[in-house]
């Protein structure tokens, strides 16, 4: 709550013509950080490449929980079923290349995402919570039963993705994931602010607030979150795409609870409502994790439990909207 | 015929463990709106003083209880006052981020100083072995179960309903603000509620410990199993708790036992079913 | 000839292996969340190899860097591998609990030009998806096939499978299975449950239903194992002489003390028992448990690292500190010696490793402690399973 209105504050501060501007500045963000990422851990690809994906997850979870104000414990489920759509179709359909999987991921998480959001959208609050939990449990479930076509608990192996464009091979230095998931994290990161600044994403927002009224104003609350739903999902399936072409392996764990309540334990932690805070979380919480678990691989759990209680006490509306609501007081005690 | 009161059998012990351990959840989710993920991690620290002090110092079984109960109080007061004072009227995710780092810590802490292994709490001569029921035998250690679930139920009703610091917990519920005006110091009812939650999580965790055993992982194993069987109660209800533990008990209890193959399917089936059918929780259209 | 530049290239720019007198050897594993024990086990069996053996091969030093995958999680394990390999260096890939994890790395080894020695995961068909893969653990076939033999000599005839609903449960069921049926018993029925399992009664009173003489079970290892020992007695099955049968995931060392009299006299086959009784044994034992701090930690995934660790020193004094993936797996196959756990050999056609299997029986010790003890000895048995698959 206090988040969208401070966003809402901070983009009623700019004028119209330089919310484009902000658009571009947020690609800059994007692409700088890749740029660095790459300068800095030229040798650590493939965690960076993880982290585009999961910060796809994270985006994707941000639309609903941040944007929609839907509770989900359970949005590997769109995440999961884009992954094992791409890896299905490479797998047992012989649909290799890499594009086309994406495209497979994408439909594959949209469809999760519309028959997730038919169930989870029946109720609010806690029970939300709980029907969130079930389906992501009957979906993990379900992989683990069609063990012919997903490879059950052995995880679904095999998947050879053909070289991207016919030219850039996924390799062991893992140049060409990299690269590619930094290009579909901006491509969809961009796609997403026109959306949620879109009337549609005023919508959703105003649903978050006060669906009655919205309902009175003659617009249908359960067909926008649907909608939101869909898009959430194919950004999922994007994340999940990416995830089994750049691995080449889908695991169940992709489909579980685990998955997901740590996507939302990282969108929190960076603020929710805000695409800059769905990737700071995520940033902040793998790196995090990666250099406490390689410095102690026995016992980093505590010390992310240390990180998360400090950041609810030291920052409570998530790293970004913290940092941002400090910036704002700047400015204002400025003027 | 024997085969249904077998199943109910089973389900009535299972589900009266499943509510010793989540009563206390129910307590701070409903009247303190903390969407406590902990919960499981304060039943675990319970299980392993009990395991220490019957299994490492010899005690005996009820002392062991006691020290557990009393031991976890001790150990969650300052964590209350710390941090969880800070969480009170937060955003739901806001508390679903302190919790679970919590439970990381309390994990890893429990890790570091016990060990992976599995920690049993050897049972009094009384408890253990089987009782036969004429068309077959249940534990023991199951029958306490089920008592010690009825008496939880029937003194948490007393306390809430029947004396004046129940009084003081639902003026405090339904609008912190007012009670306090009128001199309700709500502070201490709040930590009072609290330890309350708190030792009902041990107590739980030692119960149960026969079939959810205590290890590090606990914390997290059966976290989701107790948010559902609250939440699908809905929260902060011991009659809707109790139903629904029954209930969900019974389900996954009749799904084992006929078609074991598809168990977690049919149970989160009947568990997607019952909120859509009652989506403030069964105690919501009870009342 | 374009792979071997390449992996030139990386040896050149990772900082000349070739010179390096240290080589490093990636550990991945499960060292926290819910199956620390296990990669706690690997740690001690490697510390436990290298104690005795030194932390040096001719010239080169060695050394382990741990990567820590909590649970199955094949894209992290990936990623993790990657970086060993790509950012540390690493010569040699080692550990690995969980099926799906090594799967996920199998696809790297040829082109990193690095040995995969696997330290546990169970599933046959691993060692048939890289020609570098070694394996020093065992598979649920090579374990579960021989205790379908005892069952038969036994006198029971009418068995009733129980196994958690996923791969290796899985493998163990048609391992059982097809020896079961090969001896001439019968699998009344075969169930299959959740790994979510948290009461067992209900599977309880499905078992004394079917009429079966005997069961079948296999679960993994840690608190579900403890659950279904405990309602297979409580509930009368063990009183009703329902004769116990399992692969030893079920009564490891360190589940022992929780399970108590309930796990007395239950019948198990399993590569390695903590108690076996021979010299190398006693050395590792002792080694191992002051790796690992408290020695009723100790079990299986311990010796399935040391001997890995075996593996590996015999690859670098085969290279000679060299990168050389294929000639460091080709110099291991058919390699024997005796394990901790007995005679053993690697295979040179699957590159799994053959060895003994012991039928052990669950025993109280003079002390109160309680042990595998091993009463038959099935000798030299390669993995079943490999044959299954083709």
């Amino acid at each position: 709550m206090t988040m969208v209105t401070m966003n809402d504050a901070l983009e009623g501060s700019h004028r119209k013509g330089r919310k484009f501007g902000r658009d571009l500045a947020g690609l800059a963000v994007i692409l700088g950080l890749a740029v660095v990422g790459y300068l800095l851990f030229p040798n650590n690809l493939a965690l960076l490449t993880r982290m585009t994906a999961i910060a796809l997850l994270v985006l994707s979870l941000d639309l609903v929980t941040g944007y929609c104000g839907v509770a989900t414990l359970g949005h590997a489920a769109l995440f999961g079923s884009g992954a094992y759509a791409a890896g299905i179709a490479a797998v047992h359909f012989g649909l290799t290349d890499p594009l086309l999987m994406l495209g497979c991921g994408i439909l594959g998480g949209a469809l999760a995402g519309l028959v997730c959001g038919l169930v989870i959208l029946r109720a609010h609050g806690l029970p939300q919570l709980v029907l969130s939990i079930a389906l992501i449990h009957l979906f993990h479930e379900f992989a683990n039963k069609a063990s012919s076509w997903t490879g059950g608990s052995d995880g679904l192996a095999g998947i050879a993705p053909d070289p991207l464009l016919g030219y850039f091979e996924f390799d062991l230095w893992g140049r060409t994931a990299y690269v590619f998931g930094i290009v579909l994290l901006a491509g969809v990161f961009t796609l997403l602010r026109r959306i949620v600044r879109s009337p549609f994403g005023m919508l959703c927002r105003g649903i978050k607030e006060d669906p009655i009224r919205i309902r009175a104003m003659g617009a249908s609350p359960k067909l926008a979150l649907m909608k939101m739903y869909a898009i959430s999902g194919a950004v999922a399936g994007t994340g999940g795409a990416l995830n089994a072409i750049s691995t080449q392996v889908v695991g169940l764990d992709s489909l579980s609870f685990t998955l997901s309540a740590e996507s939302l334990v990282m969108l929190v932690l960076g603020g929710t409502g805000s695409l800059f805070g769905a990737l700071t979380g995520t940033i902040v919480f793998m790196f995090f994790e990666d250099i406490v678990s390689a410095a102690n691989p026995f016992h980093w759990l505590t010390m992310v439990g240390v990180l998360l209680v400090a950041v609810v006490l030291f920052a409570p509306k998530g790293l970004y909207g913290t940092v941002v609501g400090l910036a704002m007081r700047w400015r204002e005690a400025r003027r | 015929m024997q085969t249904v009161f077998s199943i109910a059998v089973d389900a009535l012990a299972y589900g009266m463990v499943l509510f010793v351990i989540s009563i206390g959840l129910s307590v701070t989710m409903g009247l303190m709106r903390v969407v406590n993920l902990a919960h499981g991690a304060f039943a675990m620290i319970g299980g392993y003083i009990a395991s220490y002090a019957a299994r490492d110092l010899g005690l005996g079984y009820g002392l062991a209880v006691l020290l557990a109960v009393f031991g976890t109080i001790v150990i969650a007061v300052p964590i209350e006052r710390l941090l969880y004072r800070r969480i009170y009227g937060a955003p739901e995710l806001t508390q679903v981020l302190m919790t679970i780092g919590i439970t990381f810590c309390i994990i890893g802490i429990a890790n570091y100083a016990f060990g992976p292994t599995l920690k049993t709490i050897p049972l009094p001569p009384g408890l253990e072995g089987s009782v036969d029921l004429g068309f077959r035998s249940i534990a023991t250690h199951r029958i306490f179960a089920i008592l010690c679930g009825l008496s939880v139920a029937a003194a948490l009703w007393y306390l809430i309903e029947r004396t004046g610091f129940g009084v003081k917990l639902r003026a405090a519920v339904d609008d912190a603000a007012m009670a306090a005006a009128l001199g309700v110091r709500t502070e201490i009812v709040y930590a009072v509620s609290f330890a309350v939650a708190v030792g009902l999580a041990a107590l739980g965790g030692v119960v149960g410990a026969e079939l959810l055993p205590v290890e590090p992982y606990y914390a997290l194993r059966y976290m989701v199993t107790f948010l559902v069987v609250v939440s699908v109660g809905g929260a902060g209800s011991i009659s809707g708790a109790l139903i629904a533990c029954l209930l969900l008990g019974g389900i996954d209890t009749a799904g084992r036992y006929l078609v074991p193959e598809f168990g977690e399917f049919f149970f989160y089936l009947a568990v997607i079913a019952i909120v859509c059918v009652f989506p403030r929780g069964l105690a919501g259209r009870i009342r | 000839m374009k792979r071997t530049i390449i992996a030139a290239l990386a040896a050149l720019t990772i900082g000349g292996a070739a010179q390096a007198d240290t080589i490093k050897i990636g550990v991945i594993g499960p060292f926290s969340g819910p199956f620390a024990l296990q990669g706690k086990n690997f740690k001690a069996g490697i510390d436990a190899y290298m104690a005795l053996n030194g932390s040096k091969v001719g010239d080169d030093d060695i050394e382990v860097i741990y990567r820590d995958v909590p649970q199955p999680d094949p894209a992290q394990s990936k990623a993790l591998a990657q970086e060993l390999v790509v950012k540390e260096g690493v010569q040699y890939l080692a550990g690995f609990y969980f099926t799906p994890d090594a799967m996920a790395v199998t696809p790297l080894l040829e082109q990193a030009n690095v040995p995969l020695v696997i330290m546990n995961a169970a599933t046959s068909a691993i060692v048939t998806k890289s020609p570098l893969v070694v394996r020093t653990s065992f598979t649920l076939w090579q374990t579960s096939t021989p205790i379908a033999k005892v069952a038969k000599d036994a006198g029971v005839s009418k068995v009733i499978s129980v196994v958690s609903d996923y791969g290796p449960g899985v493998d163990a069921e048609n391992a059982f299975k097809t020896g079961f049926e090969a001896a001439g018993g019968q699998i009344v029925e075969a169930i299959r449950m959740p790994l979510a399992t948290n009461d067992f009664s209900p599977i309880m009173q499905r078992i004394k239903d079917s009429g079966a003489e005997g069961v079948f079970a296999f679960l993994p290892s840690g608190p579900t194992t403890l659950g279904f020992v405990k309602a297979f007695n409580e509930n009368g099955l063990k009183d009703a002489g329902i004769k116990f049968f399992a692969p030893g995931d079920l009564t490891q060392e360190s589940d022992l003390p929780a399970l108590g009299d309930a796990a007395l006299g239950i019948q198990t086959t399993f590569h390695y028992a903590v108690s076996h009784d021979s010299p190398e044994n006693k050395t590792f034992v002792e080694a191992a448990g002051k790796a690992i701090g408290n020695p009723a930690e100790l079990s299986f995934p311990s010796v399935g690292a040391y001997d890995g660790m075996h593996v590996v020193y015999k690859m670098i004094e085969a290279t000679g500190g060299e990168q050389d993936a294929q000639k460091a797996v080709d110099a291991v196959k058919g390699l024997a010696w005796t394990s901790p756990r007995g005679p053993v050999s690697i295979d040179p056609e699957s590159r799994h490793i053959t060895q003994n299997i012991y039928l052990r029986e669950v025993t109280k010790a003079e002390d109160g402690s309680y042990y595998n003890k091993e009463i038959t000895t099935f000798e030299k048995q390669g993995d079943p399973g490999l044959a299954a698959l083709k």
